[in-house]
């Protein structure tokens, strides 16, 4: 615990003193490392320290007393070598309830080409494209939010959601008077972990759940955004689908399943207004054997959506609200088949206040009510669950250069 | 109905016509007023189109013909008008937007000049550099690119 806030302590230190320095002209952040004659390298960093307090339930840590652990930073570096080639790579460590723990990962690590506008190739450790929030949501500056609406973007599944080793092509397609398409097509390896949101919510589970193994599973999919001819609208709908996810329990019982997701979105800029919506669906069969039990089959197929409109005011004031739905299974949202009927669903309405004291450094504070208990995870810290409503209070704040 | 009705467009479709060229008209973007697009003098092109720079601004085009790629150079305060009108965006939104594709590795963030001389100065210095001026800025070293 004290190497936790210590690690903490040291972020900040480190990020103040660097962020201060850079956040004037920000090409102070351009290093001449490969030469006076060589292309600079751009540097750019983050860190987040939040503050999680609920009544009822433990919600992304233990927030019944006050959680201070969610905290995000991140360090990156921009290359381009030769014409038309980029080199970028980012480092980054979180710690949200449970998950993250401050390991450093290697968030992505690429090589790009660009061809043309309408023709790139990324390789390496590339970010996973898939609605609004997936490839931003460690960028605390990219939104008003402390906690991003979790009915469609889950802060706890980042080493499943975020980032595939292989490749991708991308690029936009100019329509003329219908205006342009932009589409991200990728295949890869992702890279979940034992200690990760994806292993942690199965270890919520009844004990036969744990798990023990799980493997890196190849996963492919796109995002397409059409962006319309008129300023600040966008549509856009992402699909991927894994070849065999595959974990075994502690208890020796193997599940195999190809998750195939849907993900539908919508965003428009008007004026000092911002406007977002998005729902996604995922559905997999997941063949379960060995172990000792008979075979058998599970069907999961859960949903969610959110909406949400923000407002600025100046240049330091926003504010904004969202409301954000998730049934871990669509097909029972009142959770009548479980025992506690109440994780059949949650429901979260929320306020937020942004107040940008530099370009730098950004303070939130956002209040949430919540119906429901779908994703506490947590669930041994959590034992008696029920429908009434609950609230749960977040402040954050974020250096940046 | 006589013959020649049919060859008459109906009043609807008339009615479509005359908003779908108003529309065109609206979606053409205005010449940009106070303000002038500059560039390094190592940028290729002479002029763009509307769309075009907008395609910059909002970094759907990277590299200039020729491969270099595209560095662009903001004013810290007073140009949100131009910037608007170039990238459909206030500098809220702009800043947003722009460290959404940086801290994904899909961009490099804009520079910052802190007024219009340091701002030219910058754009003099920097390969591939591109910015939105004002008109009375004295535009020594870079080279003024024409919005069609």
């Amino acid at each position: 615990m004290k190497n936790k806030l210590n690690m903490r302590w040291t972020l900040v230190l480190l990020l103040t003193p660097l962020a201060a320095i850079t956040a004037g002209p920000l090409e102070a952040a351009d290093l001449n490392l490969l030469g006076s004659n060589g292309p600079p390298v751009d540097f750019h960093g983050f860190a987040s320290q939040g503050f999680l307090a609920s009544t009822s339930y433990n919600y992304l840590g233990d927030t019944t007393r006050g959680s201070f652990k969610f905290t995000e930073a991140g360090l990156n570096a921009t290359v381009d070598p030769l014409p038309r080639t980029r080199i970028s790579a980012q480092a980054f460590t979180f710690d949200v309830g449970q998950a993250g723990d401050y390991d450093v990962v290697l968030d992505y690590a690429q090589v790009q080409y660009t061809f043309t506008e309408w023709l790139g190739i990324r390789a390496g450790r590339i970010r996973r494209p898939e609605g609004i929030f997936n490839e931003v949501q460690d960028l605390d500056m990219a939104y008003p939010w402390v906690v991003v609406p979790q009915g469609v973007c889950n802060s706890r599944w980042r080493d499943m959601y975020l980032s595939v080793d292989g490749g991708e092509l991308f690029g936009t397609i100019p329509m003329k008077t219908a205006g342009s398409l932009s589409y991200e097509l990728y295949y890869g390896f992702q890279r979940p972990q034992l200690d990760g949101g994806f292993a942690i919510q199965k270890e919520n589970l009844p004990p036969d759940l744990k798990v023990a193994w799980i493997n890196s599973p190849l996963l492919g999919g796109g995002q397409l955004w059409w962006n319309a001819p008129w300023n600040g609208l966008r549509a856009g709908v992402a699909l991927n689908v894994d070849q065999d996810l595959t974990f075994v329990n502690v208890e020796g019982r193997r599940s195999d399943g190809s998750p195939f997701t849907q993900r539908y979105s919508l965003e428009y800029f008007w004026k000092s207004w911002t406007f977002q919506a998005e729902y996604f669906t995922s559905r997999v069969l997941y063949q379960n054997t060995g172990g000792g039990a008979p075979d058998s089959v599970k069907l999961i197929d859960p949903d969610g959506w959110f909406a949400s409109a923000t407002y600025r005011f100046n240049k330091w004031f926003e504010t904004g609200a969202y409301y954000t739905e998730y049934y871990p299974d669509k097909h029972d949202r009142n959770g009548a088949a479980l025992a506690a009927h109440s994780d059949g669903y949650q429901k979260d309405a929320a306020l937020a206040l942004e107040f940008d004291a530099a370009s730098w450094w950004t303070f939130k504070i956002e209040g949430h009510h919540i119906n429901g208990t779908g994703q506490l995870f947590d669930n041994t810290d959590n034992p008696a669950r029920g429908g009434n409503g609950w609230w749960m209070l977040g402040v954050k704040t974020t250096l940046s250069f | 109905m006589s013959p020649t009705h049919k060859f008459m467009k109906p009043i609807s479709l008339q009615i479509a016509l005359v908003c779908a060229a108003l529309l065109a008209g609206a979606l053409r973007a205005a010449p940009m007023e106070g303000f002038v697009v500059i560039a390094n003098k190592d940028v290729p092109a002479a002029s763009l189109s509307a769309a075009a720079l907008k395609d910059i601004y909002t970094g759907k085009t990277a590299y200039w013909e020729g491969g270099q790629s595209v560095a662009i150079v903001l004013m810290a305060d007073g140009n949100d008008a131009a910037l608007k009108e170039a990238s459909g965006m206030d500098a809220s939104q702009f800043r947003t937007f722009w460290q959404r594709l940086v801290f994904s590795g899909r961009g490099q963030l804009p520079k910052k000049a802190e007024d219009a001389a340091s701002l030219v100065a910058l754009v003099a210095a920097t390969r591939g550099a591109i910015a939105l001026a004002p008109a009375e800025a004295a535009l020594d070293g870079v080279k003024t690119i024409e919005i069609k």
